[in-house]
């Protein structure tokens, strides 16, 4: 694999299973036994009911763009080359909105709404991003 | 600098994403597909401030008057925002001395006095957050100044709005309840907030186009107004504008996470 030069995810305890899934093409989200609510960002207890019991499931990498904007300032140079890239903050399915990039068409073509889904980048030996396509 | 970025945004980096203007971006976005909003709105907000700091000497843009040619011909930052969308980054400071009212009233300038503060803080994440098309923490925060002020929005006279991006101008009004979801570009046309305007807005130039000075912006600029220091730009017969008894003021924080409103009224 040729030098990736963007930034890497930062592991922590929390995130570790969500990153673990992502590196076997697994989109991983915390579920609240008491509740049932699907959680992002990973954390020790449930936003909602605060409970401590969890479980972790599979999302089915389907959903939809909630909101998204077009980037034509690269405020890192391992984007310089991506310019203009979309940033898109997308509602899965299960619920959790996750923060990513829609690739696989033209800017000029997305839309609040849009349904997208999952589509995997090999980065390092270590991660694969999540990213989205155009459900097309 | 970058390791900040990185340190703040944690994940948000791996995608390319940094800063508040992106986040900002976000909610606009987010306010266009749920409400009539966007550029044609928000060029009345970035234009309408420019001619208050064409008659500040000390803002940034004093000197550098912007037609709504200008405002579409600037370059994109992070779609939809435009580089007259965003604030400008300043180097300086602003201070204000609070006091008690009877202190104050031996002073050499005629004091302010605050008739109402409120705050409400939304902070969910931008990710996860349902508020960024309104209602943002600007309802309550609103509300709650205004009740403790004894008054309705019919008694201001201008605004002071935090207005790091336009879209913050517009969903701080519009939360407060100067207009409806969507109206603001009518309620904004025929120079509404501008110099000669019913209703003053950013009356500096703001952090568009005066300087950044977080919160200080908007409040000191209300104090001096108030005390009838502002020069060219004062509001009453010098702007055609009506003589300011009471301004709204507001400053918010995070990516629409913060909010706090203040009623100040001369004395």
């Amino acid at each position: 694999m040729g030098e990736y030069n963007k930034p890497l995810p930062n592991i922590n305890g929390d995130s570790k299973e969500f990153w673990a899934g992502c590196k076997g093409h697994e989109l991983r989200f915390q579920k609240c036994k008491a509740c049932g609510h699907v959680r992002w960002p990973a954390s020790l207890i449930c936003p909602i009911c605060y409970s401590k019991e969890t479980q972790w499931i599979v999302a089915g990498g389907k959903g939809k763009i909630y909101t998204f904007v077009v980037y034509h300032v690269a405020y890192h140079p391992g984007f310089e080359n991506d310019l203009p890239y979309v940033v898109a903050d997308v509602e899965l399915e299960e619920g959790p909105r996750l923060l990513t990039n829609i690739v696989g068409c033209r800017p000029d073509e997305v839309k609040c709404e849009m349904l997208v889904e999952v589509t995997w980048e090999d980065i390092t030996e270590e991660f694969s991003l999540p990213k989205f396509r155009p459900s097309w | 600098m970058r390791r900040m970025l990185l340190e703040r945004n944690a994940d948000d980096a791996v995608f390319g994403h940094f800063g508040a203007a992106a986040g900002y971006a976000l909610a606009g976005r987010r306010a266009m597909h749920t409400f009539r909003t966007g550029p044609e709105t928000w060029k009345h907000i970035a234009v309408g401030q420019r001619k208050w700091a064409n008659l500040n000497p000390v803002a940034t843009m004093y000197d550098r008057p912007m037609t709504f040619e200008d405002y579409y011909n600037a370059r994109w930052i992070v779609e939809p925002f435009r580089l007259f969308d965003t604030c400008l980054m300043t180097d300086g400071g602003r201070a204000m001395i609070i006091t008690s009212a009877e202190r104050a009233r031996d002073l050499r300038h005629p004091p302010v006095l605050i008739m109402g503060m409120g705050q409400n803080n939304p902070s969910y994440d931008v990710h996860q957050a349902t508020h960024l098309a309104g209602p943002t923490g600007a309802k309550k925060a609103g509300e709650m100044a205004l009740r403790m002020a004894g008054i309705t929005l019919d008694d201001i006279n201008a605004c002071e709005i935090y207005d790091c991006f336009t879209y913050t101008v517009e969903i701080t009004l519009q939360d407060y309840g100067f207009f409806g979801p969507g109206e603001g570009e009518d309620w904004l046309q025929n120079g509404t907030i501008e110099p000669g305007g019913r209703m003053p807005v950013n009356t500096s130039g703001g952090q568009l186009s005066e300087g950044y000075y977080m919160g200080l912006t908007p409040l000191s600029e209300a104090a001096m107004q108030l005390m009838g220091r502002c020069g060219e730009r004062q509001l009453g017969p010098t702007t055609n504008t009506k003589s300011p008894e009471i301004i709204l003021c507001s400053d918010n924080g995070g990516i629409l996470q913060t909010h706090s409103c203040i009623v100040l009224r001369r004395s």
